[in-house]
């Protein structure tokens, strides 16, 4: 869910989001390789990121991923799910 | 949906979506490695993880087994190439079958519509019959609203064409016939209803393809031409298609419009008479409606017809329909028999598949070694079982191709020999490609199986897997050995058994008067002077009447309960001189007086079972007021039943109203072939209308005692084979126990053990499962072989020579299985053997 809220705003190569989760988590997340990547290629087949050819940082040639429609409907799913179990936590953890 | 898609662009796709996925990974690493990270992992696992997202693992790891497999399998060729020998020999003679039942059964006939096609016949509770009255016929055609289109065929004898010696078969069928089939005239037209439909039409004929080569050498002239058939003029109007498809497997050489049988047998009455059951009836369903409703509405007019014209319908009569777009209609019978040879067939692929098993469970051990690597390595035991079925599916599938291939060269080979109907190829189609694969999978499973779990479980120490194999192995081969052996008896029996007449020097001539409307007072003087003709030739010895001539093509046959006694009763009506002409001996007793009322008598299998130990002279026979008595007693005389042994006849005296139905029994001093222009110059002379069938009765006993003969040929084969995979097998297993336990042997021998002993020693567990596996395939054999009676002429079903002979076969291979590796260990070079570790 991370990932897909990550190349929300723009397409990233694959070490860019990891950096980047880590970075907007003040350090609190990493994402192993072992992780994303198996992570990327199920995003792939279920057909939510696409990938694409471009040029990195270090004028190396690498693949972009970014949102698919179809992906924006599963992430809006998603956080909307997240929120709810949230919540209901909150509120158990507030009053129970 | 889409992921699908996905799925199978990426399987296609994925060298290259493969190194982008690496190149990705790695420039992930550069950039941890830039920012100090260095958390490698291990980088193959870690792909290996991606790649899994996208399913396609167990496709790689099938693969990787298939092509172990073949690296496995070419390694030992030896081993291949009996395997793949044995399961083609297993797996091809199902498939023989499987086709042939197939083509006969299950293919639609190449016409319009086969699957709306129905075969009409009459049934009763007590009767019946497959040929109807025309009457009928044109009956339930007007009335049946279920039935969009009826035809009708009428067999006749062979009619004469011209001026030739040799009779041609011939048809008669409703103009319809054609059309419906939706059959193309290869030249001209053929027979349909706008033109052939009145019987004051100009007559036509239509020839089929292969009688046009032969008698008229293919030449399309004959077109238009006018030939004479049993002297009347007829056009020849087309030709057949070479791959014509007929209806129920007839194949006639001509065809004539059903309206004009009067005109060729002069006389006849078949189209107006209700009581002349000859024509055989096709309908086809009306679009939509199924074959029941069909039956409903038939019996529903089989009653009215009944009120209508009682003499024509039995009672409780119904029209039963059979599918009819098929080569053969089934009988109920034939589903019988087709499935015993199923089950034979698929004896031969368990032998097989036996023999298979235990070839791969000896080399289990000798992989031992590598599998204990694999699993030390860390490989599941679920792994290396799953690796051993494709191993054994991989060999299946070689084998089934190797057998399919063998099934249809045999197919081919029979429908050549055979002179199937053109339109029959042995290419496999989709049915029997499914059987074939079918085959492979039961196969794999029944040779494979048990190993590979034995394998993986690495329990192969255990010797009773390999005794259980060799038990089914013999059990299997009993019967099928037994069977093979009961056959031959069977066959042997049936060719050299002497039927009780003297065929050898017999003509039959049959003049059909009844069909040319000759009344019985005609008759009487008709046959009066054709016999006395015949009499008066110098070849002819001498000349009798009866009404089911030898081999003839009418059987009558009854199973009757007299005095609690079952018997199988041959009536026939024939003349005083009968017996005299057809050299069957009067045992005692007397012919009859010409025309000697209730009189009978009875071959001599009959009086014996009917009273036993009695005189059989002047006992009473039938029920009713009047009952006949039993004025003599003939030698058994199986005129139509040539390998019954268990028929028993019983002639009575021709009387007045018998003459339109008799046939004329000539017995020729000399060769018969030279008396039938003479006849046939008689027979013209004297009433020129009529033209009688000759037939040579030698002729036809040879014909089927042929046919008898090929079939003691394929049973031999059938034996034959499953001799070798009995022998290859046990020969096989037997050799492997002994080359694994050579060095024991050696160091036995060494020590001062006869050698003999110690043989006897390393075979001993083969003992047991050797005689439970005859006990259960000799008990096996002599249960199922009721099944067989009614191919078992004259031979018991516990025939004792054929299951002495069948066991000691079996015991001979078995003996000389364990003898052959014997000598083998007998000659071991000691100390060599002993040194090699």
């Amino acid at each position: 869910m991370l990932i897909l809220r990550v190349l929300q705003t723009n397409s990233l190569h694959g070490y860019a989001i990891a950096q980047r989760i880590h970075l907007l988590s003040s350090e609190v997340l990493a994402v192993e390789e072992g992780l994303l990547y198996p992570t990327l290629q199920k995003m792939l087949l279920k057909g939510w990121v696409t990938a694409e050819w471009g040029i990195s940082e270090t004028n190396r040639k690498v693949r972009f991923y970014r949102l698919t429609p179809e992906g924006r409907a599963h992430l809006k799913a998603e956080v909307a799910g997240f929120d709810r179990v949230t919540q209901a936590i909150q509120e158990i953890l507030r009053t129970a | 949906m889409g992921e699908l898609l996905r799925r199978t662009r990426y399987l296609f796709n994925r060298r290259r979506l493969d190194a982008e996925l690496e190149s990705d990974m790695e420039f992930h690493r550069e950039m941890a490695a830039r920012a100090g990270r260095n958390n490698f992992g291990n980088t193959l696992r870690m792909r290996e993880r991606a790649q899994e997202a996208w399913g396609w693992t167990w496709l790689d790891r099938l693969v990787q087994d298939v092509r172990y497999g073949i690296r496995i399998l070419a390694r030992s060729p030896g081993f291949t190439a009996m395997a793949v020998l044995v399961l083609a020999i297993g797996i091809g003679v199902n498939v023989a079958a499987f086709s042939l039942f197939d083509m006969v059964a299950l293919k639609p006939l190449p016409v319009r519509d086969p699957d709306l096609i129905l075969r009409l016949e009459r049934r009763s509770p007590n009767a019946y019959t497959s040929e109807m009255a025309y009457p009928s016929f044109a009956f339930y055609r007007d009335h049946a609203k279920t039935l969009s289109a009826a035809m009708a065929v009428l067999g006749v004898p062979p009619m004469q064409i011209d001026d030739d010696l040799q009779p041609t078969s011939a048809s008669f069928v409703t103009p319809n016939y054609f059309p419906e089939l939706g059959t193309q005239a290869a030249y001209g037209r053929l027979i349909d209803s706008a033109r052939d439909d009145s019987a004051t039409a100009p007559p036509t004929v239509v020839l089929s393809y292969g009688f046009w080569q032969r008698r008229f050498g293919g030449d399309p002239s004959v077109i238009g031409r006018v030939i004479h058939l049993s002297k009347k003029p007829v056009t020849i109007i087309g030709i057949t298609p070479f791959d014509f498809a007929s209806l129920g497997g007839q194949r006639p050489d001509i065809w004539m419009p059903m309206v004009q049988q009067p005109y060729f047998i002069e006389g006849s009455k078949v189209l107006t008479d209700w009581n002349d059951s000859s024509v055989r009836m096709w309908g086809k369903l009306a679009p939509g409606t199924p074959a029941k409703v069909a039956e409903q509405e038939l019996r529903a007019l089989t009653d009215q017809l009944r009120k209508q014209h009682p003499e024509a319908v039995w009672d409780q009569e119904y029209l039963q329909s059979s599918p009819g777009g098929h080569m053969q209609v089934m009988q109920p019978e034939m589903y019988q028999v087709a499935a015993m040879v199923g089950v034979l067939t698929l004896l031969i692929l368990a032998v097989a598949c036996a023999n298979l098993g235990g070839l791969m469970l000896a080399r289990a051990v000798t992989r031992s070694h590598e599998i204990g690597i694999r699993i030390a390595i860390g490989a599941g035991r679920a792994r290396i079982f799953r690796q051993l079925c494709t191993e054994s599916l991989l060999l299946a599938t070689l084998g089934s191709v190797a057998g399919l291939a063998v099934g249809c060269a045999v197919i081919r080979i029979a429908i050549s020999k055979l002179d199937g109907p053109k339109w029959l190829s042995a290419t496999p189609d989709w049915r029997v490609l499914l059987f074939t694969v079918g085959m492979t999978v039961a196969a794999s499973l029944f040779f494979g199986l048990a190993p590979a779990l034995q394998i993986a479980r690495q329990r192969q120490q255990r010797t009773i897997a390999r005794q259980i194999l060799v038990g089914a192995q013999v059990a299997a081969s009993c019967v099928l050995l037994i069977v093979a052996a009961l056959l031959l008896r069977a066959t042997q029996h049936a060719l050299y058994t002497d039927p009780g007449f003297g065929y050898q020097q017999l003509v039959s001539v049959d003049p059909q008067l009844g069909h040319h409307g000759y009344t019985p007072a005609a008759s009487r003087a008709y046959l009066d002077q054709i016999q006395s003709r015949l009499q008066a030739l110098p070849g002819v010895t001498s000349v009798s009447l009866v009404k089911l001539p030898p081999l003839g093509h009418a059987v009558s046959r009854a199973r009757r309960e007299i005095n609690g006694h079952a018997l199988l009763m041959y009536p026939n009506w024939v003349e005083p001189g009968f017996f005299k002409t057809m050299n069957i001996p009067l045992l005692t007793g007397r012919t009859f007086y010409p025309a000697e009322k209730n009189a009978v008598i009875v071959s001599e299998s009959m009086a014996r079972q009917q009273w036993p130990g009695k005189n059989p002279l002047d006992q009473k026979l039938g029920d009713g007021d009047t009952k006949d008595t039993v004025v003599g007693v003939v030698g058994d005389a199986h005129i139509n039943a040539l390998s019954d042994d268990d028929a028993t006849e019983q002639y009575w005296a021709a009387q007045q109203d018998d003459m339109p139905g008799m046939t004329v029994m000539v017995r020729a001093g000399g060769e018969p072939g030279s008396l039938s222009p003479t006849i046939k110059a008689i027979s013209e002379n004297l009433a020129p209308t009529v033209l009688p069938e000759i037939r040579q009765i030698k002729l036809l006993y040879h014909e089927n005692v042929s046919q008898i003969e090929q079939v003691a040929g394929v049973v031999s084969l059938i034996g034959i084979v499953a001799v070798l995979l009995a022998g290859i097998g046990i020969i096989g297993l037997v050799a492997f126990t002994v080359s694994q336990r050579t060095k024991e042997i050696a160091i036995r021998i060494a020590l001062g053990a006869k050698p003999a002993a110690v043989l006897s020693a390393v075979l001993r567990q083969f003992r047991w499962p050797v005689v439970v596996g005859l006990v259960v395939g000799a008990g096996s054999a002599a249960a199922a072989s009721r099944l067989l009676r009614v191919a078992l002429y004259g031979v018991s079903n516990l025939d004792p020579a054929g299951y002495a002979g069948a066991i000691g076969v079996l015991m001979a291979i078995v003996i000389i299985a364990a003898l052959l590796p014997a000598r083998r260990a007998l000659r071991l070079d000691l100390a060599r053997t002993l040194h090699y570790d």
